[in-house]
């Protein structure tokens, strides 16, 4: 699965989640860039990423992912 | 007063220990005394004498600890604001209060109708922890929290109300914390359970972990416990419901305590979550605002101590010097295993609503005890007492819920939803149950589809943000139940957020 074709997944997920789609994704966005996305929403992202990926995340990468690069770069080291 | 005379000596006992840990950077108590001293003297200087009741933006950095103690010391009250909620609703509240000054650790104030005192840009002066006499009916802090008029209700607590929770804190040979411990603070100061996160290590020279605003608290939170070892923690029972997919990854030996509060917690989670801290001890807490944060515990063991009623942990047996109390409509005690309203009496129950006699004449009531009189707050949540003497909550008798440990009135909710909306169509608040079983906001609207924008630019302007819906639904009738009542049951059944 290529980086965009990720990145295009991730935003099915935060749209399903936040329940809007006004917000861009990079590689730097973090929290504070896009509304609604805190501590609670955080983990509704994360278990919907999960699901549609069909995969797992360890806690200990979870704890160090400050930003949507890292999301996608443990998505990818989990494929 | 007791307590305060207590963290003073504390203070000055454990210079050389670290006090509070923000954002990875330590502080000592040493550090901390003089960053009390400082904004002390600020306020000694600046605040007439007559004026109790003074603002705090909390920041989560020293000085507003600091000036937490400062205030005390001085024999005043904090009226905490949290800065990330909106100005409007913050204003009122110190309208409410009459709070002419207010202490900000930001580099630019946004509070510029009043005198702001720059905690963060101070003089250095000579330690100074000295208390000054007060007296115990002075109030040592407001709170404010959901009403269901559109306005915060506030809660005033009285020094002589923490000073009794301090006492029944102590008279617990369960609980006792030392200098080496290190504890978890995760709460907003303007959450009351943030006081027994603060005022007891500090009481006990044991260090404080903050989490900085923004950080992704749960994470966070699994990384202190990791990294910095941390020997107590303290909270809501929606932390662990998030943390619950990752347990087999947590094993926290050095835990010795872990108290819950500020929600129902449910036996299944606690038993796994305490697979995750082999050497802990387990307390259920059970306390409102209006009771000084705690009023009593549950002793949780997941094999010696497991009860529960449909699942929901016991909230056990009052405190030292606590009365609880279970009522009917008529606030006349009924028997043993009768559901009814717990209320609760003793020296930590608030002298009542801030100015909201209508409130209080609800929610409080004198009964002959002995012939004593006695007063208790009626709690609004319904519990039952078993045989053995142990008290087992039911569920809330009224539409307050609670959303991560926050109270929120589900009328207040409607009240700032409706206030803005151009069309005059129904909208009902609702908690709503997500896949990892905590409760989010809903909002029902009676009506075909329209832009809600407006309404939810409204509504961020009225409230902070636990207390806006995360998820709208339009419907074109609301189910109603045989007596035409709105059935917000059914209503639930819309809300597919899972």
């Amino acid at each position: 699965m290529g980086k965009e074709e990720i990145l295009a997944k991730v935003k099915e997920a935060f749209v399903s989640v936040l329940e809007h789609d006004n917000f861009q994704l990079a590689d730097e966005t973090t929290a504070d860039d896009v509304d609604g996305w805190e501590s609670v929403t955080h983990m509704m992202i994360i278990s919907e990423v999960e699901k549609s990926f069909g995969i797992k995340f360890k806690l200990m990468d979870l704890m160090n992912m400050n930003n949507v690069g890292d999301l996608i770069r443990t998505i990818e080291s989990e494929l | 007063m007791k307590f305060v005379k207590a963290l003073q000596e504390s203070i000055e006992n454990h210079s050389d220990h670290n006090a509070l840990c923000i954002n990875r950077k330590f502080y000592t108590y040493h550090d901390f005394a003089i960053e009390i001293s400082k904004i002390r003297n600020a306020i000694a200087n600046t605040v007439e004498d007559a004026e109790k009741l003074i603002g705090l933006v909390t920041n989560d950095d020293l000085q507003t600890y600091a000036s937490i103690l400062a205030l005390w010391l001085e024999g005043k009250a904090y009226v905490p604001v949290n800065p990330s909620t909106p100005i409007e609703r913050n204003s009122k509240v110190f309208e409410l209060t009459e709070t002419r000054y207010v202490i900000d650790s930001s580099e630019t104030s946004i509070y510029k109708d009043y005198k702001v005192i720059a905690s963060g840009a101070l003089d250095t002066t000579d330690i100074n922890l000295k208390p000054k006499d007060v007296s115990g009916d002075q109030l040592a802090y407001i709170l404010f929290t959901s009403g269901t008029t559109g306005l915060p209700k506030g809660v005033p607590i009285t020094f002589d109300n923490v000073n009794a929770l301090v006492n029944a804190i102590d008279a617990e040979p369960e609980f006792n914390l030392v200098p080496s411990d290190r504890c978890l603070q995760m709460f907003e100061l303007t959450f009351d359970f943030s006081v027994v996160t603060y005022l007891f290590p500090f009481l006990s020279g044991s260090c404080i972990y903050t989490i900085p605003k923004g950080a992704i608290k749960y994470f966070y939170i699994f990384k202190l416990i990791k990294e910095q070892k941390l020997t107590v923690l303290t909270m809501v029972p929606s932390i662990i419901n998030y943390l619950r997919p990752y347990f087999p990854e947590i094993n926290a030996p050095d835990v010795r305590y872990c108290s819950f509060g500020g929600g129902a917690l449910h036996s299944d989670i606690a038993k796994e979550w305490s697979e995750c801290l082999p050497n802990c001890k387990i307390f259920n807490y059970y306390g409102p605002t209006e009771f000084t944060v705690y009023s009593g515990f549950y002793p949780y063991h997941k094999e010696t101590h497991q009860k529960a009623h449909n699942g929901i942990i016991a909230i056990g047996t009052p405190q030292e010097d606590t009365l609880y109390l279970v009522v009917n409509e008529h606030n006349e005690e009924v028997p043993v295993n009768v559901t009814g309203e717990l209320c609760l009496g003793g020296p930590q129950i608030t002298p009542g609503y801030w100015k909201n006699e209508e409130r209080n004449t609800q929610s409080f009531f004198v009964r002959e005890e002995n012939g004593k009189k006695q007063r208790y707050y009626k709690t609004g949540d319904l519990c039952f007492k078993d045989e053995e003497g142990d008290f087992l909550y039911v569920g809330r008798a009224d539409f307050q819920v609670k959303i991560r440990g926050y109270r929120v009135e589900l009328a207040e909710v409607e009240f700032h939803a409706k206030a803005k909306s151009e069309r005059k169509v129904n909208m009902v608040a609702l908690d709503i149950t997500n896949a990892l079983g905590n409760a989010e906001l809903g909002l029902a609207i009676e009506s075909e589809e329209f832009d809600t924008e407006e309404i939810f630019s409204y509504m961020k302007t009225k409230m902070p943000d636990y207390m806006i819906p995360g998820h709208v639904r339009f419907i074109k009738e609301f189910p109603h139940s045989i007596n035409g009542k709105i059935n917000r049951k059914g209503l639930r059944t819309y809300f597919d957020i899972n």
